[in-house]
Formats: structure tokens, C-alpha cells, sequence
């Protein structure tokens, strides 16, 4: 069996306008373009083929309960959209189709200053949600980079990564529990165990997992219970030089075991991220050229116990041949951790500063295999750099990856700057080439295509199988159970394989 | 490339009816190519970022949570349009989403961290002027703002006031005409909000500045320039300049910020250096203050917070003159929220948005009271008599706190203007106060 679609006709359109007036029901062209993408690489060389057929603004769970059964009736291809920040492109239709823009469901429902949540419609911005629970002296510490406009139900759709993760957890950890529009427009309650509120349970399988980071592909999470903590009574970051990549990465070992509850992060830069730096950032020109990798950690939590991590991660930085790049930098280049490293202005096409835009390619990677991947990531960008004027190297990071702890397997990421403007067919297909060289990387160091974005792209999507074997037929026959019509996110993940003869 | 095609049924939700159309796809597209030509390298600045950080502290975006109303959504568009997938036909009606408040430009990370190095700054209002202006250009307007833009040519002011009693708020005052320096007093304080201009003529007096009012004050065009009027804009502009020069004035101080917007930032792309220096009166009063040539003396025992007008903190940078007024009243307990958190914020009165969309406007001006609300304060104090008049209108039908020029709570506190029947109220309140 293989699914066909119908294009939005008159008749959706009409029972749309029904259900959410016309002021909520997108049209325009400009209003279609917009939705086409998200910052993760496009191929504007071919932006009208990409663009949905119409977008809508549900503000209720009825709104979209109503939406999908129109679409699942008029098998019409449904595309949720939350932030629309990500580095994948979960919201980016692929096959047309009606994009749901979630951004007016943004309401807290309830702060619950006794069990500690706060009960929201999901489509709230972080940085928002925190000014509204400050009153309380609480937070919900979620923290990527795209923390001041990311929403918290893009962040529940990707399984975000959190840079607090190592002291606060991620995503995962933090939703306790969520409403959840299925793609037959059936809603369900989905958390651990059975109530709004409890975090853990030995009650039934744990299937709210299986709605953290399904790309959009399984539902549209309607309302959200998530974790709230202490604000933080301090908060100390600290930087620190190495005079080499190998100094540094030796010593992120021990900042990363150094027993500290506090501990929330842990992140290496390379030599060529500071070379990066170097072209125009005024916190690293006056640094020595001596300089060629970045140790930064930062501890979170009541006074008393980070005025002690501050003592042991100072000591950690001195005994591994760090040189503390002072409390300006620190605290600056840490407050500013959202979005000074990755500016357009920055680009470079053959030494000539261009727009570029700036796109990160990550993946989970164990300690052991952080040396390997990152001399073979840099072998092929600039490879590709040496033969296509659209690519800029823009050097690596490393963070810890895992909730709680500083150890186990890190986040990796490469910043490859992109011409956009300049792209056409020939350099998109080096694109996707190069992003499929990285990920067979990534998995020939036993890693995982990605940490934190999700791997839907082409490039590295046609990869998943072969990292996540049995378990990827097993989403097969979960998407086709839930989804019968494939009709949410079409086209993502290789899950139209679901669909195909002689399957279920 | 060309216009990506309607879908099927759109003609189902109709266009925003204030928009008039001209119906000529080819002057729409002519239109459109050369915008498109002269914004494509700052849309694509912008769009290579795509960061979005400008959304969440867009006023607008914060009330209709459309990715299009924000700095982004408008690059977006003109990146389209130079690809020719979108005409200005289609695109105009999304740029009356926009109070050019200025927050996105300061927030953008093009701005932010590399700006200074590489002369960058993101620049919404201009590419937010230019839409408009090439619509208007073309054809295409807002029925709301060309009807605003036709009553101000009509009257010479906003408020289709009478232009012979544009000067009526001073018959008892004894202003002079003409002088090195002229009272630029806003046509919303000249007919509506006249305390302010009022309290601001007592206040200079009492310090021994002398000010002269304009033989014929006309608007000072801004707004028309900023729905995209252009040439109703250079109009007012060449009489007010040629004005100013027949009364021999070398420094203009304006009260409201608009008018000095206009006067730093557009007479001086129009004129080139004009030689006529131009103060906002929070500037000159903090240093009037400061050299103690204007006393605060008497106690205004209420609690305030302060409402930074779009025009001097994000666009401007005046945000520490009102805060050193607030500060210098004896007995006020200010309660300040700073000027960075107050990016976010807007009163929803600027760039002709209440015009055209005054629906959008309002609740604008509604998120902004429901910011300052928690604080506790008895009043909300700014510096802008548009702001105010807005703010004081939807806090009137919500019954939300009263609102004040900050030149008027100085006049009380310098003894030239009787307390204000809201004072008594807020003392009421207090005294009944559990």
C-alpha cells in the first residue's frame, strides 16, 4: 500500500475557516514562504517547491483535535510547527499539506508552588515562562542555545539538549507529563505512569518517551506538566586556555568526574573555533596567540555549595596547565553563551567576508572517540571547503551530553558557515555529500547521528537504520499503528517505508 | 521565477479590507523589483541568522504570535520578493504589523556582537518605511492612513485641530513667538495632553531658559513618513525647518519623541546637518536639575515606575535623564524596571499602528499595563504624550492605574502646577488601604 495525498481544495479551506475564523488561516504567499523552513540548511534555490499550501493558528486543544480529523479525513498532510529555531527540520513540510503553527498556544494554565510544576499550553518561550515563575523563586532550566526564542513544544518534539544538562537534566527529564493530539485526533494523557504530576512510576510501559523527539511525526503536544527547581543562588562560570587541543581535551576529563553536584556543563572548544573567535571577537584578540583551545565549565546551585565548586574547579584548571581567562571573560562570554558564536557576519568565502549562515552538525560521541572524529569531521569540511566557495569552517565544540553527570559520551558539534544566497543544485548535493561523510563518522566512532537536533535530514536520515536496527522497524509499526493515514509530517524519518507493500 | 501560485479556496479568507489594491500586477511587480533590489542584502543578512532572537521582544509578535510581524518575518518577505515569489501586492499588508519601536534591531545578534566591529546594525524601521513608501508609490495603501494622512494635510495637524488655535494651550502663558530656541510642542500636546507642554513651559521658565513658540507649527511629518507618505512628509518638513530659520533659532526642544526622532534622525537625511541643535526636554531638565537651576522641592508622595518611550531608550538611548527627574522628587518612591528588560515593551502607539490596526494597538497597550501592574505603583510615568494618551485610554476601561508625563509630576514638585485630582485619589486609596 502506498499513500496519496490530496492538495488543500476548497473544501478544506472552507472547513478550516469554520473552525478557526479567517484571521487564523494563512494564505499568502509570504505567509507560506515563511513556513518553509527553519534555520537549518534550505535550498532557497528552490523555495516555492517547498512551501506548505496553507498554514493555520489553532489556540485550543479542540482547534487542533478538529484540525487533524479534517486532515486525516481529507487525507491532507499535517506538518506541526512550534518555534520553528531548530537545526533539523522536523517543522519543515516536506510533502505540502497543511503547516499547524502552534506559537498562540502559549498560555500557563498553572504554577503549583506546593508538588513544584508548572502546567502550560506548550507553545510558551522559555525565557517568558522563567520571568513568570520568578515571582515564585523557581525555574525551569531548560537552556539551549536557542533559549531566548525557542518554545517549550519545539523543545518537547526534538528531545532537546539542554546546556545546563550535567546539574539540571534535559528535556526528557523535565517534562513530566503531556496532552497529546494523536494523528487520528485522538488526545492522550501520556506521562509517567498515570498522574499529571508524578515523575516516576513502575506502572506500564514509559511511552511519553516515545513522544520526546518524534520530529513532529506522532502528534502535537497540546499542554505540558514540566519541573520546576530552586533558582539558582549562584552561579559560577569559569574559562580556561590551553595551549593545545590535547592539553584540552585531556583536561575536560577531569572537570567532568570532579564530584561536584553542581556542575552543570562542561564545554571544550577547538583550535579552529578559536581561530574563529580570533577574526573579529573582541574578548579573543587580546588573548596570546599561544591560546589554542578553551576549557569553559559552569557550577549552579545554593551559595555554600558553589562557593566550593568554585575552589575545586579553580584547582582542576591550575593542576591541568589552564590558564583562568579571568572573571570579565567568564562571566561575559557565559552570559552571552545563546548567541555569540554564531554570527553571518563572521563568514569567510575564499578570505572575503560574506553572510553566511551558520549551521551545526552534531552528534553523541564517546570520550574515547572525541580525538578520532574531530581530525576526520575537519578532513572533510575542508574538503569540501577546498572545492566549494559557499562553506566556512567554523571550528568544533564539545559538551557533556548526559543528565546528572559530566561523563559517558558528549555532545560533538561542527559549525560549518553556509553561503545560502549562492546556493544552487550542484552545491546543495555537496552538502547533503558532506553531511553524509560526517555522520558514517559519527557511527564508525560507535556514536550516534545526533545528540540533540535529531537526524531527519537528507544527508544523514538515510544512516538511521543502519545506527538504529531493530529498533528502527520498530518505529516503522509504531508510526503505522498511531498514523494509519501517514498523514502527520509525511516524508520524515524514511517512515513512509511504513507504508509500502507487504508492510503491516 | 514567478509569484508562487494561490491555493485552491483562498479566496476564502479575505484580504485585510483597509488595504486598497490597484489591481496592476505589473506596477506591483515593477514596484516590487525595486525594493527588492535595494533591501536584498540586508534580507539576506538577516536571514542568515535566522536566529529569530528579535521575536519574543517584539510588541507586536507578543500579541499576535505570527512569525510574519516580526524583523525576521519582514526580511523573509523581501528575500522572497527578490526572487520574485511575492509582489508588493501581496506583501504590504503584513508591514502595518510594526510600531518601529526599534527592539529588533538591538536585539539581533547581527547587532549585538559583531555590529560594532563590522558597522553593522540591523535596520527594521528603514526597511519598514521604504515598504509603505513603495506602496504608496505604486498605489497600494491603507484606506486608514491615507484618510489619517489626507485630515493632516487638511488641518496641518493630527488631531484635526484648528490650525489657528494650534498655539491655543499657551493664550494665558505669554510665550514669545520666534528666539534662539523654540518649544516644538507635538500636535497630540498641542490639542489633547496640553498640560504637558503646559507644565513644560512653567519648568523652563522657572529655570530661566527662555523659549520661544513657532509663528505656524505644522506636524512635524514623521508620522506621515512612517505610514509612507513621503512627499506629504518633505511637505511639513520645509515649512517647519524654513519656520525655525525666520525666528532665528539655534536649538529646537521638543517634548515628545516622535517629533525629536524626526528632527535627529529624518530632517537630517532630507537637509544634510541643518544647523539647529535639538533636545528632548527629559535631557534638559535632568541637567537643569543637575545644575540646580531648577529646584524639586515640594513632596509627591506616591509610588511610580517609568515607561520607557520606544523612541528615546531602544532607538535613542535616552533612558537615564527621566531616571534622574523620577529620582530628584522628594517623596516619590520610584520603582524602576530597567531600561533593558524594557526593550520587550511598547505602548502600541507608534508607527501609525493605531490607525490601521487599532485592535493590535490596544493590546499592545494592555500587555504593557499588565507589566507594570505587579510592581504595586500608583502611577505610570514615561515621557511620550502618544504613549500616554494611549496607555491612559485602555487603563481608564480597565481600571488599571492612572497615568502621568513625567514633565507634569516635575511641575507639581516644583510647586508651578497644582496636584493633580489623581494624587488625592491615590492618598484615598492608601488611606483605605488594610
Amino acid at each position: 500500500m502506498t499513500m496519496t495525498y490530496e492538495g488543500v481544495n476548497r473544501q478544506a479551506v472552507a472547513e478550516l475557516v469554520d473552525v478557526l475564523g479567517a484571521e487564523r488561516v494563512v494564505v499568502t504567499p509570504q505567509g507560506r514562504l515563511i513556513r518553509a523552513m527553519v534555520p537549518a540548511p534550505f535550498p532557497f534555490h528552490r523555495w516555492a517547491d517547498e512551501a506548505p499550501e496553507i498554514a493555520v493558528l489553532p489556540e485550543t486543544t479542540d482547534e487542533v483535535v478538529a484540525i487533524v480529523k479534517l486532515a486525516n479525513r481529507l487525507r491532507i498532510p499535517i506538518v506541526p510547527r512550534a518555534g520553528a529555531t531548530g537545526l533539523n527540520d522536523g517543522a519543515k513540510p516536506n510533502r505540502g499539506g497543511i503547516v499547524v503553527d502552534t506559537k498562540r498556544m502559549n498560555k500557563v494554565l498553572e504554577i503549583d508552588t506546593t508538588d513544584w510544576t508548572v502546567t502550560i499550553q506548550p507553545s510558551i518561550n522559555m525565557l517568558k515562562l522563567n520571568e513568570r515563575l520568578a515571582p515564585y523563586g523557581v525555574w525551569y532550566p531548560d537552556d539551549p542555545a536557542s533559549y531566548p526564542v525557542s518554545i517549550v513544544s519545539g523543545r518537547i518534539g526534538t528531545g532537546g539538549w539542554s546546556l545546563l544538562g550535567s546539574r539540571y537534566g534535559h528535556v526528557r527529564d523535565n517534562v513530566i507529563s503531556m496532552e497529546v493530539v494523536l494523528p487520528t485526533g485522538e488526545v492522550l494523557e501520556v506521562g509517567q505512569g498515570g498522574g499529571r504530576k508524578i515523575r516516576h512510576s513502575s506502572t506500564g510501559y514509559r511511552l511519553k518517551d516515545l513522544f520526546l523527539g518524534h520530529q513532529g511525526t506522532l502528534g502535537i503536544a497540546t499542554q505540558a506538566t514540566l519541573e520546576l527547581y530552586p533558582r539558582p543562588e549562584a552561579e559560577f562560570p569559569a574559562f580556561f586556555g590551553y595551549e593545545s587541543f590535547d592539553a584540552g581535551y585531556r583536561a575536560m576529563q577531569p572537570f567532568c568526574r570532579s564530584n561536584l553536584a553542581t556542575l552543570a556543563g562542561v564545554i571544550l572548544f577547538d583550535e579552529r573555533k578559536v581561530q574563529y573567535l580570533r577574526r573579529d571577537d573582541e574578548a579573543y584578540i587580546p588573548e596570546p596567540e599561544s591560546l589554542q583551545s578553551i576549557v569553559a565549565v559552569a557550577a549552579y546551585g545554593s551559595e555554600g555549595e558553589v562557593a566550593a565548586a568554585r575552589d575545586r574547579l579553580m584547582r582542576i584548571g591550575a593542576e591541568t596547565g589552564g590558564r583562568y581567562l579571568g572573571e570579565e571573560l567568564s562571566e561575559l562570554d557565559w552570559a552571552s553563551r545563546h548567541d555569540r558564536y554564531a554570527t553571518p557576519l563572521h563568514g569567510r568565502s575564499r578570505d572575503r567576508a560574506v553572510h553566511m549562515s551558520w549551521h551545526c552538525e552534531d552528534a553523541a560521541i564517546t570520550y574515547s572517540q572525541l580525538p578520532f572524529v574531530k581530525q576526520r569531521w575537519h578532513e572533510i569540511a575542508d574538503r569540501y571547503i577546498a572545492e566549494h566557495e559557499v562553506f566556512d569552517n567554523w571550528g568544533m565544540f564539545f559538551y557533556t551530553n548526559n543528565a546528572y553527570k559530566g561523563w559517558g559520551d558528549f555532545l560533538v558539534e561542527i559549525d560549518i558557515g553556509i553561503w545560502e544566497q549562492r546556493l544552487d543544485e550542484d552545491s546543495w548535493r555537496a552538502w547533503t555529500n558532506l553531511k553524509r561523510e560526517i555522520t558514517q563518522v559519527s557511527l564508525d566512532a560507535g556514536g550516534s547521528i545526533s545528540a540533540c537536533h535529531g537526524a531527519t535530514r537528507e544527508g544523514e536520515v538515510e544512516l538511521v537504520p543502519a545506527e538504529l536496527g531493530g529498533q528502527f522497524d520498530l518505529m516503522l509499526k509504531l508510526k503505522r499503528m498511531l498514523d494509519p493515514n501517514n498523514i502527520m509530517n509525511p516524508g520524515k524519518y524514511l517512515l513512509d517505508q511504513a507504508y509500502e507493500d507487504g508492510e503491516g | 521565477m514567478t509569484r508562487i501560485p494561490d491555493v485552491e479556496g483562498s479566496d476564502l479568507v479575505p484580504r485585510d479590507p483597509d488595504v486598497l489594491s490597484i489591481g496592476d500586477r505589473a506596477a506591483a511587480e515593477a514596484a516590487t523589483r525595486k525594493l527588492a533590489e535595494g533591501y536584498e542584502d540586508r534580507a539576506w543578512g538577516c536571514m542568515s541568522s535566522r536566529h529569530k532572537f528579535c521575536r519574543e521582544p517584539c510588541p507586536v509578535y507578543q500579541v499576535t504570535r505570527n512569525e510574519q510581524h516580526t524583523s525576521y518575518g519582514f526580511h523573509a518577505t523581501v528575500a522572497a520578493m527578490s526572487q520574485g515569489l511575492v509582489d508588493l501586492e501581496d506583501a504590504y499588508e503584513q508591514y502595518a504589523y510594526c510600531t518601529q519601536c526599534g527592539a529588533c534591531e538591538l536585539r539581533c545578534p547581527n547587532t549585538l556582537f559583531t555590529g560594532d566591529f563590522y558597522r553593522n546594525r540591523t535596520q527594521l524601521v528603514q526597511l519598514v518605511k521604504a515598504v509603505r513608501a513603495a506602496g504608496v508609490e505604486a498605489g497600494i495603501e491603507r484606506g486608514s492612513w491615507k484618510r489619517w494622512n489626507d485630515d493632516t494635510v487638511t488641518f496641518r495637524n493630527e488631531m484635526q485641530g484648528d490650525p489657528a488655535q494650534v498655539a491655543g494651550w499657551a493664550d494665558d502663558l505669554d510665550l514669545p513667538r520666534g528666539g534662539e530656541t523654540i518649544l516644538f510642542c507635538d500636535c497630540m500636546a498641542a490639542y489633547r495632553q496640553t498640560k504637558v507642554p503646559r507644565a513644560v513651559s512653567m519648568l523652563l521658565r522657572e529655570a530661566g531658559v527662555e523659549v520661544g513658540l513657532m509663528n505656524d507649527q505644522w506636524c512635524c511629518g514623521g508620522p506621515a513618513l512612517e505610514m509612507g507618505y513621503t512627499d506629504i512628509y518633505e511637505q511639513f518638513a520645509r515649512h517647519n525647518l524654513e519656520d525655525w530659520r525666520a525666528a532665528g533659532a539655534k536649538r529646537v526642544v521638543t517634548l515628545d519623541p516622535h517629533d525629536y526622532i524626526t528632527f535627529v534622525e529624518d530632517y537630517p537625511r532630507l537637509f544634510g546637518d541643518y544647523g539647529i541643535e535639538v533636545l528632548h526636554i527629559t535631557d534638559l531638565l535632568a541637567e537643569l536639575i543637575e545644575q540646580g537651576k531648577l529646584r524639586l522641592e515640594r513632596p509627591i508622595p506616591v509610588s511610580v515606575t517609568y515607561h520607557d518611550p520606544c523612541r528615546l531608550n531602544k532607538r535613542r538611548g535616552i533612558w537615564e535623564s527621566p531616571r534622574k527627574i523620577l529620582r530628584a522628587i522628594p517623596g516619590l518612591d520610584f520603582r524602576d524596571v530597567d531600561h533593558v528588560t524594557q526593550w520587550a515593551m511598547c505602548s502600541g502607539a507608534g508607527g501609525g499602528l493605531p490607525v490601521a490596526l487599532p485592535d493590535v494597538a490596544e493590546k499592545v497597550a494592555r500587555n504593557r499595563l499588565d507589566a507594570a501592574a505587579p510592581i504595586g505603583a500608583d502611577v505610570l510615568a514615561s515621557a511620550c504624550v502618544w504613549a500616554e494618551d494611549h496607555l491612559e485610554r485602555v487603563a481608564a476601561a480597565d481600571g488599571q492605574m492612572p497615568v502621568v508625563d513625567i514633565t507634569v509630576l516635575a511641575a507639581m514638585s516644583a510647586g508651578l502646577l497644582e496636584a493633580e485630582p489623581w494624587l488625592a485619589e491615590v492618598g484615598r486609596n492608601r488611606e483605605g488601604a488594610p
